[in-house]
């Protein structure tokens, strides 16, 4: 279990700020931040890289504080790998176990055997300049194993690699979780949390902003930070009216949606997930749903399918699959019908968070 | 129709000029040296032994004083601590001093009454008019090619690697001689070139250290003063013969051990 209580830094202008974290063991931890978040610079104080001002870091029951980097049984994947040029991929993995204090025919069993088990013994004997993303980040990745971690650290793995390799390094870092490693993976992308994590923290100028299960994170964003971490785009300025013991949210364009909930602010965000909202040629007419007539702005292609843009008196934005988007002919200034239900809405407090 | 504007004529006009004006005096040189001089002179024993002097100090001195720029070079490069644009002024000193002036401040320090001179004096070496003052003056206007080529090796190598050969468990020592050191080879080279030939070619400040042993840019001016140009120019051709022909054996061995190494940003996140 790794905890960090009150971890503090000055790093230049920036700071991390009083970062308290407890990641029990076996869990796949994903720190979402964007860049400049501090996400690297907590990677590096937990890896000993750096040391805190103030604070503790506590590895599985003992301080680690103020313990060298070597003895800290910490693994640290950087974003670009950093795999030494000067050495082959052999000598990369083998680097740890080179000081001397090992016996030449164990290294080699060593190495042969974690290079097997990422796909990479083909690689062994080649120079590390020619290899593709997937490969430098197996290498990488082969060079931290051999050193049987207790807590492995990866620092935007998939920034570099083709989108088509992505899902075998998500297997690989699945199956090595399964296997009871402790991974901390920090990434700006939510799909790599949606797609891995276990627990979520969002990071923000150098504090943890929320934290908790990818459901908890995900759903209920703590603010609209959070919430655009979550992938929501859809965010309408409203004030909160009860009628008749019921809520409703009304746009500042006059939109009125429907909610669920039993409590809100007097005004703030309503947000939407693309998930929740349906599209349909015609109208959907219920009490239970709140339903829209709107024409489609723009279609885009997106990483996962099409973004569909629709003015509905406010902007929605949609995210379709691609068969989804050809059946239904959702061409640009087509009128369709969006629609939710009420406990889709999800309120957060005051209008500028 | 003509492929290049006014202004790159100019340019090539202006750049014509300047490579002129650095190659005509040699070439000038070279072809008022005639055969027979050249060969009688590369035949004189006290040109032979003083040339010879002149490349073994230099290459002692720059050896010996690597052994502590190079890693010097690495904390420039590498940490902050108080005063350390002083510290990098201090090290570019040398270049802009007259070097007459370096060699008179460095006969303070070297002659008996000096501290290194005392120092020395005590194991019974006298340092002016000797070799290893000879090495001293040169190295002392020849250091910062040295510390400053290294520094910006060093500089160029990603930190990230040394923070990973640190977290794969190295030593900062094993990081330095497998990692850093590695991979700013070849700017150490370069620098270890350059103080090489500015340490042969040094004449201010070792003419003030040691008159004799004559190494050769003393030896060339002894000539000249004493005889004249005629006289003087046969040893100089000879000495730039060799002086080429060390420098381009040395970058040839550089080369051929180098890794190449292709400096990429830091991540930033």
């Amino acid at each position: 279990m790794l905890i960090l209580k009150n971890i503090s830094k000055k790093l230049g202008g920036f700071h991390i700020s009083d970062v308290n974290l407890t990641i029990p063991a076996g869990t796949y931890y994903v720190l979402l931040g964007r860049s400049g978040s501090g996400k690297t610079q907590l990677l590096e104080l937990i890896a000993g890289l750096n040391k805190p001002d103030s604070g503790e870091i506590w590895l599985n029951g003992v301080n680690i504080t103020h313990s060298r980097i070597q003895q800290r049984k910490i693994g640290l994947v950087f974003q670009d790998y950093a795999i030494f040029p000067n050495m082959s991929v052999y000598k990369n993995i083998a680097y740890s176990l080179t000081s001397g204090r090992y016996d030449k025919v164990l290294v080699k069993e060593q190495v042969t055997r974690v290079a097997s088990e990422l796909n990479i013994s083909h690689l062994l004997d080649r120079s590390t300049h020619h290899l593709s993303g997937g490969e430098m980040q197996r290498v990488a990745l082969a060079r931290t194993l051999i050193t049987s971690p207790e807590l492995l650290l990866l620092d935007e793995p998939m920034a570099s690699i083709d989108a088509s390799l992505k899902d075998d390094i998500k297997r690989l870092l699945r199956r090595l979780n399964r296997q009871g490693l402790t991974i901390i993976h920090v990434t700006h992308d939510y799909r790599e949390a949606v797609s891995l994590a276990t627990r979520v923290g969002v990071i923000h100028s150098g504090r943890i902003i929320q934290e908790g299960t990818p459901d908890e994170v995900f759903r209920q964003p703590v603010n609209r930070f959070v919430a655009r971490y979550a992938g929501i785009r859809n965010f309408f300025r409203v004030i909160f009216v009860n009628e008749g013991g019921k809520w409703k949210a009304i746009s500042h364009n006059n939109l009125e949606f429907r909610l669920a909930g039993n409590s809100y602010p007097s005004e703030g965000l309503l947000i939407l997930r693309s998930d929740d909202i349906t599209i349909s040629d015609d109208e959907q007419v219920s009490s239970s749903v709140n339903t829209f007539r709107g024409i489609i702005k723009e279609v885009l292609p997106s990483e996962y399918g099409i973004e569909i843009t629709i003015d509905a008196g406010e902007i929605f934005y949609i995210d379709v699959s691609a068969d989804t988007y050809k059946n239904r002919k959702l061409q640009e200034l087509k009128e369709v019908w969006l629609s939710f239900p009420p406990e889709a809405g999800i309120a957060l407090q005051g209008a500028d968070r | 129709m003509n492929r290049y504007g006014p202004f790159n004529w100019f340019l090539l006009i202006l750049s014509s000029l300047v490579l002129i004006f650095l190659v005509a005096p040699l070439i000038g040189m070279f072809m008022e040296t005639g055969a027979s001089e050249f060969f009688a002179t590369a035949k004189d024993k006290e040109v032979q032994s003083s040339i010879w002097l002149t490349v073994w100090i230099s290459f002692m001195a720059t050896f010996f004083f690597a052994i502590g720029a190079v890693p010097f070079a690495w904390l420039l490069a590498r940490r902050s601590f108080p005063l350390k644009s002083v510290v990098q002024g201090i090290i570019d000193l040398p270049v802009v001093l007259p070097h007459t002036a370096a060699g008179i401040a460095l006969l303070g320090f070297i002659s008996r009454d000096g501290l290194l001179g005392k120092i020395a004096g005590s194991v019974g070496l006298n340092l002016v008019n000797n070799p290893a003052g000879i090495a001293l003056a040169m190295a002392f206007v020849s250091l910062p090619f040295l510390i400053n080529s290294a520094r910006d090796g060093f500089a160029a190598v990603p930190e990230r690697l040394e923070k990973a050969a640190l977290n794969l468990g190295a030593g900062r020592s094993r990081v330095f001689f497998t990692i850093s050191l590695p991979l700013a080879w070849r700017s150490i080279i370069t620098g270890f070139v350059m103080m090489f030939a500015r340490g042969m070619s040094e004449f201010g400040a070792v003419v003030i250290i040691a008159y004799h042993p004559m190494i050769a840019p003393v030896l060339i001016y002894d000539r000249f003063s004493s005889f004249g140009l005629s006289y003087a120019r046969p040893a100089a051709v000879l000495f730039i013969i060799v002086a080429l022909a060390v420098f381009t054996l040395l970058r040839i061995l550089s080369d051929g051990r180098t890794p190449a190494f292709t400096k990429t940003e830091d991540a930033d996140s």
